[in-house]
Formats: structure tokens, C-alpha cells, sequence
């Protein structure tokens, strides 16, 4: 599983796998998550994970498949979607939320982004993957 | 399955020298309860509060709203898993001190969520308003972890939800509420002419503070299953989801899902509740895949005409949602769904991250991003300065005046997925 | 007195049709054109101060024109603003949308227009501002003020709308809360019942339209298969002897390319408002590639690239116009014995 994360925590976490480190916004990574869906990769993990709100937590971690294959439509929705929605969500700005969030608050937005992808990576490791 | 309710009605609480129930009234000795929730050492302090409705009270942040319940016979014990032994629940008879509940609060991560106010504007929102609530305030010794705390302040709700519940376990109750789901062959052969109707209940499970337990088993690492309707009511369910405040089912809310009450209150007359079937919402899409053709298979395999599913939370839930709907309506069951809505402030954008068309019967509990104006309260329970930080309210949400504008978000229970509330949108 | 600001394009305005479309923003005082009717239906409770008007094709092709309008608009200080109404005509109804959810959003003033739904304008700005249904030509203006002016009065007033059915408004989906008399869980199995028993229900949120449409069978043989082109990127023989408008197209057009090899920049151009020209005109094969299927046709790959093919331009054309040109079209393909189409666009 390839994971893009702009979340420093998931980088220190993983420091066995190949993890893509997006320099950027919430929404750079689930953009940079669409280039690669176009490009054939599947989605592994939803975008939209959590029940943070995407103006509220400034990060955000995808996994993608390593593989790459034809253009996965349903891959393709669901990030479209999420892009949509994000946008929709960053339309109400909230001075010290999202990319303006306060350091004491910081630590715990990468805390549960890091700790909603630990249970996709333990779901993944269970059976190996023969989805599609 | 036959399981019925005792109902003891509670319509104040009040601190004495003993804990008990008399009348309608709930009497607690705060030092005893006090002492039982700091057997765990996680805990710094521990705080009681009472809030009444109409006070000008607000309680925040919350996390769990509990109703006291104890078992009077038959198996098992309320909350197995956690407060008793794993051991099949729902039969016999159930005590339910109806009209209170036990609240958590506690500032587990520096973003926050949860406001219930027992009288104004905001208190038309949340249900628990109508409640007595006893509210628990408990501190972590330092460099507890969030997780832990997290588990901590859930079990201790539990704790005292279950010893307000015992204090009525011998109370001869007035009224008494029975619910009966026979096998699926009694079924068949009671109801020969009625739709078979099931209730497809999806439970958050994504991870650290948006979890849900079954049996005391993380929801997450189970396969779609099945519960006779009463389990649910004896606590087979319990939150541990504390993010989105609005539209997370809370321990109340599964001990008293409005769904399989109102199935229950057709049953046998308009139509044949068969039973329900608990599936997840994991952030991992193959788990997603999984869990809805499970759903899909057992509503197929139970022979259902009709299923009602229900939702929990926004945004990675709207796919499981429209995946069960559109698998379910695929084997040729009819669904409503049971969803609320982020349309935005002014209500004009797109309210679910997914949609179908098999989705086509969908019931709302109102837009989530609706801004509400909520009064200065003569006294808060909990944190006020963590509202700046409540999902739903930003900076400047709190007024120099002591009021709040924020959005509906908020509100514990504000707009409910399993339609516990009127609350609504067009 | 309400204070009304009306407004209109160059043709209300009587400047003049297309050839006068071009025209920039102006201002005047009282009622011009329609207005009159609107000023009569206001039965002396509101006026026309001002009727701001623009060319349509002024207006859709420099981006400042909004911001002029506005400004004039803001000089009367109005009570409210209402524009058109557009009927069918889309760049009208697109300038009249513009202003009103401009206005409304920048102004904070309530605004009001009229429109035929087949106008491109209703899809773009009925979720930001009111828009009247009316008929599809001037035909219908009698009927279109009779049933704006009250509305507007009362907009003006700061009174709630009825429903959108109930008032003649398009649907905004614009989501309003309310409390319902019964909870969520006793509508949903109330709905579910009706569902089963095969009764009319209504769900509380209709999910939103997507127009999919199902792909046909792969082509077995596409060696042997005619093959079309059909574009939405406006690409027309130079001089665009149909006059395919450059947005809101209300036409089509069907040009025989039989015998040409490769489109130049001195032959073909594109007519397309909504995108940089540039490169598409200097090479048009890079919208509508004949170059190509020439190759295709000489390397066997495809049977042949059919004489003819249509053009139309994407920009803001509605979708039941779309729909409209392809039902017409289609039939001549399938005549043609063309087997197969690829469709292009920008």
C-alpha cells in the first residue's frame, strides 16, 4: 500500500513502507490521491476518514494500491467526491482551524488521522487483499 | 426472544446521604459513586453535577449520554462485555430508570464537541434535555494517553449507569413494556401475510474516538451479524464515539433505538420485524465491500421485502450507506435510509459525499451545518473555553455575552441518524 | 416606496438585436422597455428608479461587466433588483442570472428573475437567486410580470416564500430545517410501508440527478465500420458560416469533410467562446482530429471516416438543446450508415 499523508506522524509511524510525503494542504493530498487514481492506481482507504470535518483537521492520509491498472471508476468517484466535499467544507473558514489550528490542537489532529489509518493497515494485513 | 421493560420513572435527581430510589426521584450518595468511579487509576478527580430540565444549565463537552438500566431476570447483565459477564442478553425482564441518564464529560483531545442545554434554543435540539442528568466529570492523572482516557471515561459511565440502574433492580415497576421476536419459522407461520421487514443498523467503527462496541467486541473486527431486536436494550451496543457531536449514536440512543421501537410498534400488524442485522463502517474500502455484501446477503438470506437502514456519522459512512442501500435494493429488497445532511450554512450545497438512485426513499434528520444562537446559561458543567474548539463552532463562536453561535453540529444528538428526533429538512 | 432597479439587455433596452449586442453597461433613470409593465403591475407600491442594461455578447465575454453593473446598481441603493425576464435566450438568461446572484450575494439585496426552463441560466443560478418560470418567448411577458411583480413586492418586504411550486419559482435546493410532527424512525418505517405496499411516497431528499448514460456495445468489427466525428468544441469551416453562437449555441452545424486530409489553421477555426482559441485554431485537428482518422482510414484500422460531421459549441448550452440537436442529427448518422461516432469537446 502506497500512503500519501501530509502528517508527520504517519511518516515516524511507517518507516517500513513506502510512504509519499505531500508537502501541503488536506486538500494537496487528496489531489495528488486523484492524479494517482488517474493514472490506474485504486484507492485502498477512504478520504473522507474520520468524523472531522475537512475545515476543522489540517491532515489527511490515503492509501493507494501499489499496483497500477486501468482506470478504476469507483476509485475515481469516491475521490471526486471527496474533493467536492472538501471544498464545500472550506467554504466556512474558521480562523483557527485547518491550516490555521493552533499547535496544542495540532498534535491530536495527527493523532487520530494517524491512528484511523493504523485500523485501514490492520484490515490490509489481515487476509492478504483479493479484492477485484 | 421475549424481553420486557420495567419502567420507573425518574423526574429528579437529588445528592443524600443514601442512594436510592424513591418515588420518582433518584437519590445518590456522591461519595460512594465517587469512590467507585476513582478505582481507576487513570482518574485525578471526579465530578457530580445534576442538571434538570429548564435549568440554565449547559454541559459540555460530552461524550456519552447513558441510560440507568439493571437486569431483573434472565440471562446475563446490562452492558455485557463491560459491566458483566458475555452472555447472550435481550430475554426475562429489564429495569429502566426512564427520565435520567448518566453524561460523560471530559477534554480527552484539545478539539472538543458536544453541548447539551437544558433550556433555550439549543435545548429543542437535543433530546437529552428532557432528561435528569447526572453528569460526570472526571480528570486524567498526567501524561495519561488519549486512548486511554478515552476508555477510562467510557467505562466509568458505564460503572455508574449500571449502580444507578441496581438501586431499582427490586422496584416493582407500573408499567411494563414487552417486546417478543419469535425464530424466523415462528415468524413465518404468525405472520403468513405481512412484509418481512428487517433493520439493517450501521455502527461507526473507523478508529481512535469513533468506535463501537458489541459485546464488548470492537465493531470494526466483526463481519455483518445479526441481534434479536432486545439485546439492544439490555446495552449489547455501546458508543465509543466521540466525534460529531449530532450524528453520533450515543449509549442512550442504542439502548433506546427509536427504530426498533416504532418496527416493534407495527409488528405483528403491518408488518413482520424479523430482526437486526449490525454492520460497520471501517475506513479500509475492502472492509467496506465486505461488510455491505454481508448486509446485502442476510437481508437476502432472511427472506426480507424491506429493510431500513441507518446511518452514524458523515462523510466515510455515506459510502457504506449508499452501498448497502443500492446492494440491499439489488437482491430485491425495498430500503429506506436514515441519513442527515452537510448542505452547507445556507443549505444550496451537495448534503452526502455519495449518492444513488437506488437511494431513492431517504429520511433526514436535517442539516448539520445549520447556524443556531445559543443563550448564555447561568452555569456550565465542563469547559466552557473548549467550545472555540467543538466540531461545528470556530473561533469568535463564543460571544462576549457568554452566548454561542455555532453550528447545529454542536448539539449531542441534534440531528440523529436513527431518527430518534423530529428535527428535519426539505 | 419600494425601489426598484431593473435590469434588461440591449434589445428591452431598443438599442438593437445582435449587431448591437456588444454594447457596455449604461444606466438610466425610471423604466425602459418592460419595465412599464412592471411599474403598472407595482400598483404604486414600488418604482422603477433605474434600468441598468448591457449587450448580451458585452456582457458574457468581458468578466469586468459584472462588476460594472453592480457598481451602477449600487449607486440607487434599491430594495430590490429584478432582472429580465430571459425567456429561452441563453446568454440573456445567463447575464440576468449573473447579475441577481451577484447582486444578492455582494449586495446583500434581494433579486429576482424569469426564465423558460430550457435556458442554461435556470441549471447555473437557481440555487443563488429566485428565478420565475415563465414561457419561452417575449410572447409570455404579459404572464411573466403579472407573476413576478407581486413576488418581488414581497421579497421586498423581507416576507418568506411559499414553496416553490406554490409561488412559480424553480425548485432552488436550497434545504430549509424543520421540525416534522412525527420522529425520524416513525417516518422511515411509515415510508417504508407505502414502498412496499407500491403507493406513492416522498422521499425528504431527493438524491441528486445524474444523467448517465449506459455505453454501447464495444464495435466488433471497427476495421470494416463508418466511422463520425462530433464535437461540442466548435470547431466550423473559417468564417463560421452558420454562426454557432459562441456560448449558449442554439444551433448546430454539419460540414462535409470528404477528401480533406488534415484541418489547417487557413480552412477551419473554432467558434468556441469558452476557452484560449489559440491552440485549437492553429491546429483544429487538435479538437476534431480528421488528421488521424485519415491515418486510421489508410492503415485499415477503421473502414472509413464519414463525409460529414457536426459541430456545435458546449459553452453554457443547455442540456435539452444538446439533447434537442443530437435527436436530430443521430437519425442522419444512422441513414449515413455510420456505425460508430467519436465524440469530442474541450
Amino acid at each position: 500500500m502506497i500512503i500519501l499523508t501530509n502528517n508527520p506522524d504517519v511518516q515516524n509511524m511507517l518507516t517500513d513502507r513506502s510512504v509519499c510525503f505531500v508537502e501541503g494542504s488536506y486538500r494537496d493530498v487528496l489531489v495528488r490521491a486523484r492524479d494517482m487514481v488517474h493514472q490506474g492506481h485504486r484507492l485502498l482507504t477512504h478520504p473522507l476518514m474520520g468524523s472531522l470535518k475537512p475545515n476543522e483537521t489540517p491532515y489527511r492520509s490515503v492509501g493507494l494500491s501499489e499496483e497500477k491498472g486501468s482506470l478504476d471508476f469507483d476509485s475515481l468517484q469516491l475521490i471526486e467526491n471527496a474533493i467536492e466535499t472538501f471544498d464545500k467544507f472550506a467554504a466556512v473558514t474558521r480562523p483557527d482551524r485547518g491550516s490555521n489550528t493552533p499547535e496544542r490542537m495540532l498534535a491530536d489532529f495527527r493523532l487520530i488521522d494517524a491512528s484511523l489509518l493504523k485500523t485501514a493497515l490492520e484490515s490490509a494485513e489481515q487476509p492478504p487483499d483479493f479484492r477485484r | 426472544m421475549k424481553l420486557e421493560l420495567g419502567i420507573i420513572k425518574i423526574s429528579d435527581i437529588q445528592f443524600a446521604a443514601e442512594s436510592k430510589v424513591e418515588g420518582s426521584t433518584l437519590y445518590v450518595n456522591k461519595d460512594e459513586l465517587k469512590a467507585l468511579i476513582m478505582e481507576d487509576e487513570t482518574f485525578a478527580s471526579c465530578e457530580l453535577d445534576i442538571a434538570r430540565p429548564g435549568e440554565s444549565v449547559r454541559i459540555t463537552p460530552v461524550k456519552d449520554v447513558i441510560e440507568p438500566r439493571v437486569k431483573v431476570s434472565g440471562e446475563g447483565g446490562v452492558f455485557p462485555g463491560w459491566m458483566a459477564k458475555v452472555k447472550t442478553v435481550g430475554s426475562g425482564r429489564t429495569n429502566v430508570l426512564k427520565g435520567c441518564a448518566v453524561v460523560t464529560t471530559g477534554k480527552i483531545v484539545g478539539f472538543q464537541e458536544g453541548i447539551i442545554d437544558m433550556c433555550g434554543e439549543g435545548a429543542k435540539y437535543t433530546p437529552f434535555s428532557q432528561l435528569n442528568n447526572l453528569v460526570l466529570c472526571v480528570e486524567p492523572v498526567e501524561g495519561t494517553l488519549q486512548h486511554a482516557y478515552e476508555k477510562a471515561v467510557r467505562i466509568a459511565g458505564l460503572k455508574a449507569a449500571t449502580y444507578l440502574g441496581k438501586l431499582a433492580k427490586d422496584i416493582e415497576a407500573e408499567e411494563v413494556r414487552t417486546y417478543e421476536t419469535p425464530s424466523i419459522t415462528e415468524g413465518i407461520k404468525l405472520y403468513p401475510g405481512l412484509p418481512r421487514v428487517g433493520y439493517v443498523l450501521m455502527l461507526q467503527s473507523q478508529g481512535l474516538l469513533h468506535d463501537t462496541y458489541v459485546y464488548g467486541v470492537d465493531a470494526k473486527q466483526s463481519l455483518t451479524t445479526m441481534l434479536y431486536p432486545t439485546e439492544t436494550m439490555d446495552g449489547a451496543i455501546i458508543s465509543g464515539n466521540c466525534v460529531s457531536a449530532c450524528d453520533k449514536n450515543t449509549t442512550y440512543h442504542h439502548l433506546n433505538n427509536p427504530v426498533i421501537e416504532d418496527l416493534y410498534a407495527r409488528h405483528g400488524k403491518d408488518l413482520n420485524f424479523v430482526g437486526v442485522i449490525i454492520t460497520n463502517e471501517n475506513v479500509y474500502l475492502a472492509d467496506k465491500e465486505r461488510s455491505s455484501d454481508w448486509s446485502a446477503k442476510l437481508c437476502e438470506f432472511l427472506g426480507l421485502d424491506g429493510a431500513i437502514i441507518s446511518q452514524e456519522g458523515f462523510g466515510n459512512p455515506d459510502t457504506d450507506l449508499i452501498m448497502n442501500c443500492k446492494k440491499i435494493e439489488a437482491k430485491g429488497v425495498k430500503t429506506v435510509i436514515i441519513t442527515d445532511e452537510y448542505a452547507g450554512q445556507d443549505g444550496a450545497s451537495q448534503s452526502l459525499a455519495d449518492a444513488d438512485v437506488a437511494a431513492n426513499a431517504c429520511v433526514t434528520g436535517g442539516n448539520a451545518n445549520t447556524v443556531i444562537h445559543l443563550p448564555k446559561m447561568d452555569k456550565v458543567i465542563g469547559h466552557i473555553e473548549y467550545v472555540d474548539k467543538i466540531a461545528g463552532g470556530w473561533s469568535g463562536s463564543l460571544q462576549e455575552d457568554g452566548s454561542i453561535i455555532a453550528e447545529l453540529q454542536v448539539i449531542t444528538g441534534a440531528t440523529n441518524e436513527m431518527g430518534f428526533n423530529t428535527f428535519s429538512a426539505r | 416606496m419600494i425601489k426598484v432597479v431593473h435590469y434588461i439587455n440591449q434589445f428591452y433596452a431598443g438599442k438593437g438585436g445582435e449587431e448591437m449586442a456588444n454594447i457596455p453597461p449604461e444606466k438610466v433613470k425610471g423604466f425602459v422597455g418592460p419595465g412599464m409593465a412592471f411599474n403598472a403591475a407595482f400598483q404604486g407600491e414600488a418604482e422603477i428608479v433605474a434600468t441598468v442594461f448591457c449587450g448580451d455578447s458585452y456582457f458574457n465575454e468581458n468578466k469586468e461587466a459584472v462588476d460594472t453593473v453592480i457598481a451602477l446598481i449600487k449607486e440607487e441603493n434599491p430594495d430590490i433588483v429584478i432582472c429580465g425576464p430571459a425567456f429561452n435566450a441563453g446568454r440573456y438568461g445567463v447575464a440576468c442570472g449573473t447579475v441577481a446572484s451577484e447582486v444578492k450575494a455582494q449586495l446583500g439585496i434581494p433579486t429576482l428573475t424569469g426564465m423558460y426552463d430550457e435556458n442554461p441560466g435556470v441549471d447555473m443560478f437557481k440555487s443563488k437567486t429566485i428565478i420565475m418560470k415563465t414561457k419561452d418567448s417575449a410572447a409570455g411577458m404579459r404572464k411573466a410580470v403579472a407573476a413576478m411583480a407581486p413576488v418581488a413586492l414581497r421579497m421586498a418586504k423581507g416576507e418568506e416564500l411559499g414553496s416553490a411550486a406554490a409561488e412559480g419559482y424553480f425548485p432552488t435546493g436550497i434545504r430549509k430545517g424543520l421540525f416534522e410532527e412525527k420522529r425520524g424512525s416513525e417516518r422511515a418505517v411509515d415510508m417504508l410501508l407505502k414502498k412496499l405496499a407500491g403507493e406513492e411516497f416522498e422521499t425528504e431528499y431527493p438524491m441528486p440527478q445524474f444523467d448517465r448514460v449506459q455505453p454501447n456495445p464495444a464495435v466488433v468489427d471497427l476495421a470494416h465500420a463508418k466511422v463520425a466525428l462530433v464535437t461540442s468544441g466548435g470547431i466550423v469551416p473559417k468564417g463560421n458560416p452558420d454562426h454557432i453562437e459562441s456560448s449558449s449555441a442554439s444551433h448546430y452545424g454539419k460540414y462535409d469533410i470528404d477528401g480533406v486530409q488534415v484541418l489547417t489553421d487557413k480552412t477551419y477555426e473554432t467558434a468556441h467562446g469558452g476557452y484560449d482559441p489559440v491552440y485549437a485554431n492553429a491546429d483544429p485537428n487538435r479538437v476534431l482530429p480528421v488528421d488521424v482518422m485519415r491515418e486510421f482510414e489508410k492503415e485499415g484500422r477503421i473502414g472509413e471516416l464519414s463525409h460529414y460531421y457536426y459541430a456545435t459549441v458546449g459553452n453554457g448550452t443547455a442540456v435539452a438543446s444538446a439533447k434537442k440537436f443530437a435527436d436530430t442529427f443521430s437519425k442522419e448518422l444512422i441513414a449515413d450508415g455510420v456505425q460508430a461516432v467519436i465524440l469530442t469537446s474541450t
